[in-house]
């Protein structure tokens, strides 16, 4: 069944050919495929937006942002190492990250999300890709701080090496992010203190490979980073 | 007058756009003969009295030099008549196929040294800058241009929208501001400073440098288009732009429906 086969896929680091299972209720499916990694000692520790932009919701058919779950697995500490060896073909995304305290924003953060789908070469329907958690694989967190006053157009430079391979504004993030923070609590069905929420990216997302350096720089924010192992 | 320059004169008095100039009047490649179109251009307006009042910087951002495959900025001359107040309507049917993007104006407060420009002079020279919305216009059908076809067509410029509230150049962060235009509530097109040529006074640095060299340096009083800051976006009758640029405020563009759709 698919959730054996994403978690195998997940755990081996092989990919899976769309249109290969039935999915049936996805978010059942990614909540069966979460738990596999709770049961293997993992933790919740906030979740994720996609589609947050108009032309991927537009590329997927879709008008609502799909949503999937972060573990402390997957955080790679601020100017720390990617390791590729669990990986499959894994991408990056310049973000942001919103802290949850009583439900609501309690600070926010510049953050890099690792994006690297089971499914072969990106390829997936709405309802695969949201049975594979969102195609969650890992993320950095910059240093948090207040929120300062209007986040809805910060720019954003994603670079690799040392050089800006992509730019854009959190205005891609729904028009202002702090939408993506409303629509995760009502999705999720509720936030827990100390949650992470990544709102989704700024730009397109951009492949990396052994020993790259990635940074993300927010306007007025500061940067996130992390080294790509060998 | 060349052939270009009589062709494109044309175009703007008929509304009708022309065949790329390419390897039909202009060499592919022959930047300078495509600059000297221009000019026989700019000199026929200058003669019906029209008022200079700066110049466009053209292909800065990435995706608009991806678009067109032209790697090379460019740079065409504004005129005081193709300014268009904030937030008025501009009729469609005066332009041929409009697009507009999110760019940060420079207003000069001194002139600029006559050699090799350098980012510091620019920063010294700047007066304020100001949010704007450039709305490109192409003379070639189809926008289906070289680095030649829109050098000779001014640049591809056609009418310009500023922002009335001016910044100092020490406020703003010009690299990472965040810029995003939006229409009916949904961003349409999203960038940031460093879009331009990686830093909107790198393009005017350019600029400067370029038209000093030319023998028409950047004066005070002009006023410089740096560039787009995100893709550019075609125009649809009817339709409101709002350009946003973090530090700098709005400016917005609004379209009349127009009697040709």
């Amino acid at each position: 069944m698919i959730v054996d086969a994403l978690d195998r896929a997940l755990t081996t680091a092989t990919e899976l050919a769309s249109g290969s299972f039935e999915v049936g209720e996805p978010y059942s499916a990614q909540q069966d495929l979460v738990e596999r990694r709770l049961a293997r000692g993992e933790r919740i520790v906030g979740v994720k937006l996609g589609l947050t932009s108009r032309a991927k919701m537009q590329q997927m058919g879709v008008d609502e942002v799909i949503w999937g779950r972060l573990t402390d697995a997957m955080r790679v500490p601020d100017g720390g190492v990617l390791d590729l060896a669990p990986r499959i073909h894994p991408k990056v995304e310049p973000e942001v990250a919103f802290l949850v305290r009583d439900g609501e924003i309690a600070a926010i953060a510049p953050a890099i999300e690792v994006i690297d789908s089971r499914w072969l070469d990106f390829k997936f329907t709405l309802a695969e890709v949201i049975a594979d958690n969102t195609s969650a694989a890992g993320f950095v967190v910059g240093a948090w701080q207040p929120v300062p006053d209007g986040v809805d157009n910060l720019g954003v430079l994603l670079e690799v090496d040392g050089r800006v391979v992509e730019i854009g504004s959190t205005a891609a993030i729904l028009g202002d992010p702090r939408r993506a923070f409303a629509d995760a609590k009502r999705l999720a069905g509720g936030l827990e203190d100390e949650w992470i929420v990544l709102a989704g990216a700024a730009t397109a997302a951009v492949a990396v490979g052994p020993g790259q350096t990635v940074r993300v720089e927010v306007e007025k924010l500061g940067t996130a980073a992390l080294k790509v192992s060998a | 007058m060349t052939d270009a320059a009589a062709e494109l004169l044309e175009a703007y008095a008929s509304g009708k756009p022309v065949p790329p100039l390419r390897d039909r009047i202009i060499r592919a490649g022959d930047v300078d003969a495509a600059y000297r179109a221009q000019s026989a251009q700019v000199e026929t307006w200058l003669a019906a009295g029209r008022r200079p009042v700066g110049a466009k910087i053209g292909l800065t951002a990435p995706a608009v030099q991806r678009a067109f495959g032209v790697y090379q900025p460019d740079f065409g001359v504004l005129f005081a008549d193709m300014a268009v107040p904030d937030g008025a309507e501009i009729d469609p049917d005066t332009l041929i196929q409009p697009r507009v993007e999110a760019e940060v104006a420079f207003v000069l407060g001194r002139d600029l040294p006559e050699e090799q420009v350098t980012v510091a002079d620019v920063l010294r020279a700047t007066d304020f800058l100001l949010p704007a919305i450039e709305v490109v216009d192409s003379r070639i059908a189809g926008w289906d241009i070289s680095i030649v076809d829109t050098v000779a067509d001014n640049a591809s410029s056609g009418r310009y929208v500023l922002g009335t509230t001016p910044r100092r150049v020490s406020d703003v962060d010009l690299r990472l501001c965040g810029a995003v235009l939006e229409s009916a509530g949904e961003p349409v097109s999203v960038g940031a400073g460093a879009a331009c040529l990686g830093n909107p006074l790198h393009a005017v640095a350019w600029l400067a440098t370029t038209l000093a060299g030319n023998g028409s340096p950047l004066r005070a009083g002009d006023v410089v288009l740096s560039g787009a800051l995100g893709p550019m976006v075609p125009v649809t009758p009817g339709a409101s732009y709002e350009a946003r640029i973090s530090g700098l405020g709005s400016v917005r563009a609004n379209f009349a429906k127009g009697a040709k759709q």
